[in-house]
């Protein structure tokens, strides 16, 4: 992952989009004087974000060397419904005097990131804008925004759905991708229907059928040796029961040139495939989950030499690793990023995909049986694997084979179970035990795998409706790596509004006596309504930090942030 | 061409910051737990308040909201409260939504927001986050979930209903 930055491709993008830009606000403008005046401003929404750092030297975690101590993303978003049927939304962004710390370089001052019009009515709604569309699981086609990530992947373009019967519902879309401020040049299009079956031979159960196909043609990059097109076609199938439900998805993607140093590759060129299995029984109490996953040279990005881009841009499909997602800081510290892409940059390190599986129990023990008490207690496990195609790699000649379920070289592979018990009305606890193994050589091509064991155990005590103090202990024990880590937290709150904390990550048993940081954050914050004020000092760890499924290497630094959350009308 | 565009957006602000609007529940599809569609428009409850929570599999202090809101469920079916879960897991982790509403039973509705359109279209930055709404018409709003604030919402629902009650 980490050797494929160097991929970073910028193009000067002047397109047509821009002139579609300007008339689509100008539009607005004529509507905002010429419409409804008083209906557009009545049903008028209002929202504004902000989260700003000023960033310090520190002894510890090094100076900091960058232009501008103070950095600032500000989100503001209009949305208003200004005719019959008509909806509006506009969002402007702005970045200064520079975007935070591993935001892409393309958030420059201040600009237009969502503008939309969308019509809507009875079974047809069309938006002409910013598309945020998702087919299927997301496999082939998914456009998002989420703020913290830094991602915000819609298409400008046309997007319509309708919904033929009452079981058949279509979807197209075309439109040009959104990469920070700019637009790319090739034309992500796509279509995607879904069929209710279950409603055409009155069934009990829920039976759904899809259909879909995506293409991209990237208008960049000129070869006789490749086509600019490529195509995923997609079918799904989801079955729901009393007890039981399944789903499977298949995808397949045309032929796609790999990245060789940054340049599209003439002679290696490879189609991609996903199959994605999910199976579940459930029953008052008890649910149990299992899901199947293979990937090959899969990730689709809207521009070819994209590829790899260490911010997530130009991604048109949702491929993330299917593992538990943790809300403890420890429990991140080696986290699983899915392995879509083919990856030939080491030697003995060559990848074409992910194959593996997890699966979820939950139960819950009644109230007052021997387990479950006054209150209750449940339980949830999860164990997950992912390993490498097995298959024949030729390194020297950039080719390989892979065999459909074999199982290459260990990724990652993780074991969790998590206690949750409320003791009486004031006090709860959550104990977590994580197994984890983790192949640093080869996920970021880093020296060690890393093998661990991590215990929490969090704490709640409520004093009353309104104050309550919450302490967690956290420890992951290993012998690879940096060794040892602990960490704690504590929080108070207060009052409803107020609320105050202090956390700290400590890697105790570093080697390096250097490295042995205390990454430790206070602050507080006041949040009333739809109103939040935070204000933060401490030391972010670098590395690779990982939030929903995203990952991104960052740099450490020391600083002050303050963010504010607001709707303003 | 820029500065032409600033100044019309400052001018745009400056327009509306006079004015208070009414603040709705938009009209957007989620998805049932059997991957049916459903609009928020059939989700308005005509016998009182609904409460709309916004959660995730894996965000521990949403969890402890509706594990709390569960626990005196019947309280909040008292005072006719439709409470609707929807769940913002994506592709990621929605497959543990199943099991895990199973696993812990909870008695009130869950629906997906997969691609986080309602969210999106309700300004929404983080989670957990809970919307209150008379009809389609939002009345409360908070950030957030500490211990007691299920407490605190109730308290604010009965206030409510007695208000309403009242007027009529």
């Amino acid at each position: 992952m980490k050797g494929t930055y160097m991929n970073l491709f910028y193009p000067k993008t002047k397109s047509l989009m821009k002139k579609f830009k300007n008339y689509l606000f100008f539009s607005i403008l004529f509507l905002f004087h010429f419409a409804n005046y008083s209906q557009f401003l009545e049903n008028m929404n209002a929202s504004f974000e902000s989260y700003s750092a000023y960033y310090l030297d520190d002894k510890k975690t090094g100076d900091f060397k960058l232009e501008n101590r103070f950095r600032s993303n500000n989100y503001l978003n209009l949305k208003s419904i200004f005719a019959k049927n008509w909806n509006f939304e506009l969002q402007i962004e702005s970045y200064m005097p520079k975007p935070l710390l591993n935001y892409s370089p393309n958030f420059e001052n201040t600009n237009i990131s969502t503008l939309k019009f969308e019509y809507n009515i009875k079974d047809l709604n069309i938006v002409f804008g910013s598309i945020y569309e998702q087919f299927g699981s997301g496999t082939s086609l998914r456009t998002w925004e989420d703020k913290s990530l830094g991602i915000n992947n819609s298409l400008l373009g046309l997007n319509v759905n309708y919904k033929l019967t009452d079981e058949i519902n279509l979807t197209s879309l075309i439109g040009q991708q959104k990469k920070g401020f700019k637009y790319s040049k090739g034309f992500v299009f796509g279509v995607d229907s879904e069929i209710d079956i279950s409603q055409l031979i009155d069934s009990n159960s829920t039976f759904l059928f899809g259909l879909s196909y995506v293409g991209r043609n990237d208008q960049e990059i000129k070869s006789e040796s490749f086509d600019n097109l490529t195509n995923l076609y997609s079918a799904r199938i989801d079955y729901s029961g009393n007890a039981f439900y399944t789903n499977l998805e298949i995808t397949q993607k045309s032929n796609n040139p790999i990245l060789v140093f940054g340049t599209p590759s003439d002679t290696f060129i490879k189609k991609g495939s996903a199959y994605l299995l999910n199976t579940g029984f459930f029953n008052k109490g008890l649910g149990l989950d299992f899901t199947f996953r293979r990937l090959e040279n899969m990730t689709l990005y809207s521009e070819i030499a994209a590829a790899g881009n260490e911010f997530n841009e130009s991604i048109v499909n949702y491929l993330p690793a299917l593992t538990k997602q943790h809300d403890y800081s420890l429990t991140n510290l080696y986290v699983y990023a899915a392995q879509p892409d083919v990856n030939f940059y080491v030697e003995d390190l060559t990848k074409a995909g992910e194959i593996g599986f997890q699966t979820d129990l939950y139960y819950s023990f009644k109230k007052e049986s021997f387990f479950g008490g006054k209150y209750g207690t449940s339980i949830a496990a999860n164990f997950s694997l992912w390993n490498n195609l097995g298959g024949k790699y030729d390194f020297l000649n950039q080719s390989y084979k892979t065999d459909f379920l074999s199982f290459g070289e260990k990724y990652f592979s993780e074991l969790s179970f998590e206690i949750r018990k409320k003791w009486s009305e004031s006090f709860e606890n959550i104990f977590l035990y994580v197994n984890q193994y983790y192949d640093k050589r080869m996920i970021e091509f880093e020296s060690g795998q890393v093998k661990s064991n991590i215990f929490v155990v969090d704490n709640t005590f409520k004093i009353n409706d309104k104050k309550s103090f919450r302490l967690e202990l956290q420890h992951l024990s290993t012998k690879n790596d940096n060794k040892n880590w602990y960490a704690y937290g504590i929080e108070y709150n207060i009052s409803s509004s107020f609320s105050i904390y202090y956390n700290n990550l400590y890697n105790y048993q570093n080697p390096d006596k250097d490295k042995k940081i205390n990454y430790y954050n206070f602050g507080g914050s006041y949040t009333k309504g739809m109103n939040r004020l935070a204000l933060n000092y401490g030391r972010q760890r670098g590395g690779l930090v990982c939030t929903g499924g995203i990952c991104r290497y960052v740099p450490e630094s020391t600083g002050i942030t303050f963010s504010i959350i607001t709707s303003i009308f | 061409m820029k500065n032409l565009k600033i100044y019309f957006i400052c001018l745009l602000i400056f327009n509306f910051s006079f004015l208070i609007s009414q603040d709705r529940i938009p009209s957007m599809n989620l998805k049932t737990i059997d991957g049916k569609t459903i609009n928020t428009k059939s989700l308005s409850n005509k016998n009182g308040l609904t409460v709309y929570s916004f959660w995730a599999t894996w965000c521990v202090p949403c969890i402890n909201e509706l594990d709390d809101i569960d626990k005196e469920i019947d309280k909040w079916k008292e005072a006719k409260v439709n409470i609707v879960a929807v769940s913002t897991d994506d592709s990621r982790t929605k497959r543990r939504v199943r099991p895990m509403i199973n696993g812990k039973n909870w008695d009130f509705a869950i629906y997906l927001d997969e691609n986080q359109d309602l969210k999106r279209a309700l300004n929404i930055s983080g989670i957990p986050h809970t919307i209150v709404v008379r009809g389609t018409k939002i009345i409360y709003r908070r950030i957030g979930y500490k211990p007691g604030d299920e407490r605190n919402l109730y308290e604010f629902i009965l206030s409510q209903n007695k208000k309403f009650d009242e007027k009529i």
